[in-house]
């Protein structure tokens, strides 16, 4: 049967997606069924990577920006306000749309996005929400899935050598990180975590400098001698891994020694103006640093982990919306997409702020809201999705969904198509069980929102 | 004269004689030494009945040679029997006969009887139709034999279901993963008023479009067999005689030459008590398809060198043979000697194979690998020193010993155990959950607990004890569908995770079996959380009330897709019976323990865990469709881990005492593409832990161990000792791939680009090895000349005194850098950072 280089639909077992990493000569009888040689499939992948298969339409989105707003943000009081929110509605710079006035400056670059009011999933915990919303499954002690970032990152490959997946800053150890990860797609689609907060004056990244005892020379004096030691292990041992180690260490060397890609981190390169437009904290620098990743050739920068991220607000809901939380939102993410836009970037870069749900449309005991999946809102635009317009509705009090149901396959969807990624796709996994790329619920393939993309 | 010749001819004619082709004409002539014709008892019973035959010559370069097609075969009295052109025994007449087979100077024989030629076999749905199912592929895996089916249509796999199969085809209609319901068109897939305008026959012919292309021709007996069926009004009909209870393959392994092939023989051991040859009815696939090929008929045919095994789908079976395709041929291969059963079995398989095995491993290449697999920790310069000197013969199996009693093996194998049994905060809820849980294993390690004790304490805890805290993920009392597969996989070695929504896709399990099981882990509750006493664990008789419910209301267990409550039954069907239904726990627990799964699977990750890769691969993956490369050697181990109590102490001793653990890392040209015979120890990369540990030793800096929770770990503490290790974040360890426990690690350390990044300018590096106080330090301020320098610094990290080319250049280099503590920061930075170092 003839068989695409990556395999689209879900084929047979052998023609789908991602190979078998574990036995090598199962790796390489697939690849016969193929018809293909090892040295042949790879160089097809590596041209694949670079060409960027286009599916329907035009592709624009090379990059994607995820603004992570960690606990949950309360839905009525933001991106779809109702009359029995304490916040007003005001209108925004389209006719027809409205927002709460606590987003004063994203009421003026409405045009650049787009409001999904009728978001439902099923997760009500928050480590089996944000697992969710990374991967569009639910977490299960049988197996991982890859994360939406990975995927795009194997997907479309790197670029300019500058790290393709990256996390800023980053959860600070937790489960949280493990979501973010590329399950067996392989550890080269996993993200980079930077651990460090942008805002600070000693922000580096780790493990990409130079220490200042350690200059080129002798660090080229310490991989020579390295070599001679290794050198009659090598002859000994032949190690399959160590092929892979050895690209990876002259990778390492090319971008501890280079300046591009250490430029791409070094936020003392942005003017103070640009810096203070985006705000001095770390919600904002993250932004910031995320816009420079872009911009020199990430794929998926997913900011989180970072100072903006006590959304649950199980207690004082409103005060903690208006004080603590809208504001730095409000503040950054209007100035991230207008210098997407100066820079000539929007139109490539697709920019989603989320969090894994939405809240209660009532108040519980404390002035609190809790956790509501079964309808909720998100924001997104850029990278050729159109922005501008709302999709769904909730009913009155912003509790279900009324109109058009999105799901979580459903908004991957919609990305992979403006990547221009076959969103109906599936891997399989080590165990042989294939894996949707755009899960939905009832273990459908999700859909994209055509409104949109 | 003509007619002499002729009657002679016609006599010949009778008796049966045949003779077909030219023989295979061995490259090097090794002697003929007997012939054997297989089978050698041969039963043909019904008129139909018919056997293959294979003649196999023995060979003095030890090889078995399929010779049937050069072979003289004749049967003795042909009216009992007859010979097709294919070598194919037919039943003629009710009697006995013998028959012979020829070649070269040697001959064998096989007696014959044919019994009941009157009757013809009754149909039967599961064999005559199920036989072409999966003959010709419909139901295999990536056909409609796959979890959702094909084009609506769904088959079982290798028919193991063969009623729902005949619904499907009979009732029709699409099916539905997650429901017992079919979906619209309900209509039959063979119509009995018109056979020729049946989908069953339509589609596989390719005269409607049909996504698996042909599957058989308009003409051939299959079509036959089908129409004939559906004309007679496609009845179901099942002979229990008929039904197949076993399946045996000849020979179940084999080794080829390059360009070899052989002959299968497949018979099947009828319920009824009957034998049928169905070497022809069956369906092959190799593994890995760049090994062998094997035609419809069962002639396996070597492609290139390796490894593999064929599995072969009869109606409700599957079942296997391994065959190896030669590289080279060894022909005096070497006498190599064995120390005990482990080695009779791997070195007896790598004779078959051809394979010669690597020599023995130094005394330095053992040591570091006996130290790192029994403590995870290296040993310290003056033990390698005293090690390595001593002239003393026993003094591997005196190592042994003295490591199995070190306070580093309790370290190192609560570590293991707790990887395997997930002791996390995260998965336990509390610190204080993990820490017990931990300790409990510890506990055990340190008395050497036999190993089924163990599981059952785990089984069946309640309570507020260490092994209750496995059952209270996150803090909460699990759900029985998301506990069972990891108890089966942990101590039974099955993956049966896909049944929780529908059939298993490869294997014998079902849905209703998964439930069933499921079921025993129906009751588990919890206390509330109070702010102090911990939380209890135990089996409330009434049910369970989920966290996070709606309601405080009990829940039961159902099967989602009828929707009926399960009760706990064990998967032979048998139900838990009423007097232990108060806790079902314990009698699960019994039940897994006396499983032969369940020592297979300990015994098997053991090894795995020493060795490199498990008899079974993965570890804890075994089914038919993953047979295990050595059986027999897998089940001598089990007999003797049995016999020894369960002891896990005695299983590392049996196995770390062969020679074939202790054979060296490097292979020779005969072995080096061998990944599965144990021909030479498999090296692979040490886990985070353990290299940080080891990297702290060999520079003497330890590492600290900040807790989020309660301050620094004391200074000194090793990876390995860390309690609830997601409590320290821990910078290089995330790097080096520990895992969150959150699933049970799979632990492969596979090369990144972190890795690379951290070790070319990372902290962890940096700060070790210039360290004030470090070992390199000390050194340094010492009086020891560079040379003994450098000795030291090899025995700390590598084991070995450095070799006389490596003193040299080390020397040289040495001398011409301007700073003597930088060259030698360098030499050590190399030293941890070389492949030898980080590998085992």
């Amino acid at each position: 049967m003839s068989a695409p280089i990556v395999g689209r639909k879900a084929g047979c077992l052998t023609c789908t997606g991602t190979l078998l990493g574990r036995r090598h000569f199962i790796r390489t009888g697939a690849l016969s069924l193929l018809g293909m040689s090892l040295s042949q499939y790879l160089r097809a992948e590596s041209l694949l990577s670079e060409a960027g298969v286009d599916v329907k339409g035009k592709a624009s989105a090379k990059s994607c920006i995820l603004v992570w707003l960690e606990g949950g943000p309360s839905h009525i009081d933001m991106w779809d306000p109702k009359p029995h929110s304490s916040f007003r509605a005001i209108s925004t710079n389209v006719p027809g749309i409205q927002v709460s006035n606590l987003l004063p400056r994203i009421s003026k670059q409405m045009d650049k996005l787009s409001i999904i009011r009728s978001m439902r999933t099923e997760e009500n915990n928050h480590g089996q929400g944000t697992y969710y919303a990374f991967t569009g499954h639910r977490p299960t002690a049988a197996m991982k899935f890859p994360s939406l970032g990975s995927i795009i990152t194997k997907e479309r490959g790197p670029r300019n050598h500058v790290p393709p997946y990256v996390v800023v800053p980053g959860f600070e150890g937790g489960p949280r990180e493990e979501y973010l990860k590329s399950a067996f797609l392989g550890a080269q689609y996993d993200p980079m975590s930077l651990m460090s907060n942008p805002n600070e004056e000693d922000f580096r990244v780790e493990d990409l400098s130079l220490p200042k005892t350690l200059t080129p020379e002798r660090l080229e004096d310490r991989r020579s001698l390295m070599a001679l030691l290794d050198r009659s292990y090598r002859q000994r041992m032949e190690i399959a891994e160590r092929f892979k180690m050895d690209h990876f260490a002259e990778q390492a060397l090319s971008m501890v020694t280079s300046p591009e890609v250490r430029n791409a981190f070094d936020l003392t390169q942005e003017s103070e103006k640009t810096r203070e437009a985006y705000g001095r904290t770390g919600f904002g620098q993250s932004l910031l640093l995320a816009r420079r990743l872009v911009e020199s050739g990430s794929r998926f920068v997913t900011a989180a982990g970072h100072d903006l991220n006590g959304w649950d607000a199980h207690a004082e809901n409103d005060y903690k919306h208006k004080e603590k939380l809208v504001p730095g939102l409000d503040h950054a993410l209007p100035v991230l997409l207008d210098d997407l836009k100066e820079r000539g970037l929007l139109e490539s870069t697709i920019v989603i702020a989320m969090g894994e749900f939405g809240r209660t449309p009532r108040f519980n005991s404390k002035g609190g809201r809790d956790h509501w999946p079964h309808c909720w809102s998100l924001v997104l635009g850029g990278g050729g999705i159109r922005g501008g317009s709302v999709v769904g509705a909730s009913d009155e009090r912003g509790a279900h969904v009324a109109e058009r149901r999105v799901t979580m396959g459903d908004l991957f969807a919609t990305i992979y198509k403006a990547f221009g990624i076959d969103w109906t796709k599936e891997y399989m996994s080590p165990i042989g069980r294939p894996i949707k790329i755009a899960n939905s619920i009832d273990d459908t393939t999700g859909q994209p929102v055509t409104e949109l993309v | 004269m003509i007619i002499r010749v002729l009657t002679s001819l016609l006599v010949l004619l009778q008796t049966g004689l045949l003779w077909a082709g030219p023989a295979p004409i061995p490259s090097h002539e090794p002697q003929l030494l007997s012939l054997r014709l297989s089978p050698e008892d041969i039963l043909l019973v019904g008129a139909d009945s018919s056997q293959k035959l294979v003649v196999l010559g023995i060979y003095s370069d030890g090889f078995e040679r399929d010779v049937t097609a050069g072979s003289w075969i004749h049967v003795e009295n042909s009216i009992v029997a007859s010979l097709s052109e294919k070598l194919s025994l037919t039943a003629k007449a009710d009697g006995k006969t013998r028959v012979t087979a020829e070649f070269g100077s040697q001959s064998s024989q096989a007696a014959v009887r044919v019994e009941g030629i009157q009757r013809t076999s009754a149909f039967s749905f599961s064999r005559d139709i199920g036989t072409i199912l999966t003959k010709r592929g419909c139901n295999a895996s990536e056909c409609h034999g796959g979890v959702k089916g094909r084009g609506g249509f769904k088959l079982s796999l290798a028919v193991l279901h063969p009623k729902e199969d005949y619904r499907w085809i009979v009732e029709g209609g699409g099916y539905q993963v997650l429901s017992v319901e079919a979906a619209e068109p309900i209509k039959p897939r063979v119509s009995t008023s018109s056979p020729e305008e049946s989908l069953l026959l339509l589609k596989p012919t390719a005269s409607l479009p049909h996504g698996g292309g042909m599957r058989f021709e308009a003409d051939s007996s299959d079509y036959e067999t089908i129409r004939e069926w559906v004309r007679s009004g496609a009845p179901y009909e099942e002979v229990s005689g008929a039904r197949i209870e076993r399946v045996e393959v000849f020979p179940e392994s084999m080794t080829l030459e390059p360009k070899g092939g052989r002959q299968l023989l497949v018979t099947a051991h009828l319920a009824g008590g009957g034998r049928e040859d169905i070497t022809d009815q069956v369906r092959y696939s190799p593994s890995n398809p760049e090994v062998v090929r094997v035609t419809p008929e069962g002639r396996v045919e070597a492609v290139s060198a390796g490894q593999t095994a064929i599995l072969i789908r009869a109606p409700g079976h599957v079942a296997s043979t391994r065959v190896g395709v030669v590289a080279d041929l060894v022909p005096d291969y070497p006498q190599v000697p064995e120390k005990n059963l482990i080695d009779q079995y791997v070195f007896s398989r790598l004779k078959e194979q051809h394979l010669v095995p690597s020599p023995g491993s130094s005394d330095e290449e053992f040591l570091r690998r006996i130290c790192l697999d029994l403590t995870g920790t290296l040993p310290p310069p003056s033990r390698v020193r005293e090690f390595l000197a001593s002239r003393d013969l026993n003094k591997r199996e005196k190592l042994i010993d003295t490591l199995l009693e070190t306070p580093e093996y309790v370290d190192y194998w609560t570590y293991r155990f707790s990887d395997l049994f997930r002791v996390a905060y995260g998965s336990t809820g509390t610190p204080a959950h993990a820490y017990a849980y931990w300790a409990w294993i510890r506990d055990s390690i340190t008395e050497n607990k036999p190993y089924d004790q163990m599981a059952r304490e785990r089984l069946s805890a309640q309570g507020h004890d260490g092994p209750s805290r496995h059952f209270l993920p996150n803090g909460e009392a699990p759900r029985p569908e998301e506990i069972m597969p990891e108890e089966l996989r942990v101590f039974l070695g099955q993956r049966l995770d896909c049944a929780q929504c529908h059939n298993h896709p490869f294997e014998r399990w079902s849905q209703k079996q998964f439930w069933g099981l499921a079921a025993f882990f129906g009751r588990i509750s919890r206390t509330e959380w109070v702010s102090e006493g911990p939380i209890v664990v135990f089996d409330d008789p009434s049910g369970r009330v989920p966290d996070y419910g709606e309601t405080e209301d009990t829940v039961k267990v159902l099967h989602p897709r009828t929707g009926e409550e399960v009760a706990p039954t064990f998967p032979d069907g048998t139900p838990l019976s009423p007097e232990r239904s108060f806790d079902p726990r314990r009698a699960f627990a019994e039940w897994t323990v006396a499983q032969p799964d369940f020592s297979k699977t300990i015994v098997n990750r053991m090894w795995g865990y020493v060795m490199g890769r498990g008899i079974v691969d993965p570890v804890d993956d075994f089914r038919a469709t993953n047979p295990p490369t050595h059986p027999g050697l897998l089940d001598a181990l089990v007999e003797d881990f049995v016999n020894h109590g369960y002891d896990l102490k005695h299983l590392l001793r049996r196995i770390t005492r062969s020679r074939t653990y202790q054979l060296a890392a490097r292979p020779n040209p005969s072995n080096r593409n061998d990944l599965v015979n144990y021909s030479h120890h498999y090296p692979r990369a040490l886990d985070g832990e353990v290299l940080l540990d080891a990297l702290s030793h060999a520079t003497g800096v330890p590492e600290e161990f900040k807790n989020s929770w309660m301050g620094t770990a004391p200074r000194g503490t090793r990876a390995i000792e860390l309690q609830v290790p997601d409590l320290h974040a821990s910078r290089f360890l995330t790097i080096y791939g520990r895992p969150t426990r959150a699933i049970i690690p799979e632990r492969k350390t596979e090369a990144s680009l972190k890795q690379a990044l951290h070790i070319l300018v990372g902290s962890t590096y940096q700060e070790k090895i210039s360290s004030p106080g470090s070992s390199l330090d000390v050194l340094l301020k010492g009086k020891g000349s560079h040379a003994e320098i450098v000795e030291e610094l090899y025995l700390r990290s590598l084991c070995r005194y450095p070799t006389s080319s490596e003193e040299g250049d080390l020397e040289h280099l040495i001398a011409s850098r301007p700073s003597r503590r930088e060259a030698f920061e360098d030499v050590l930075w190399a030293l941890v950072t070389s492949r030898e170092f980080a590998w085992n």
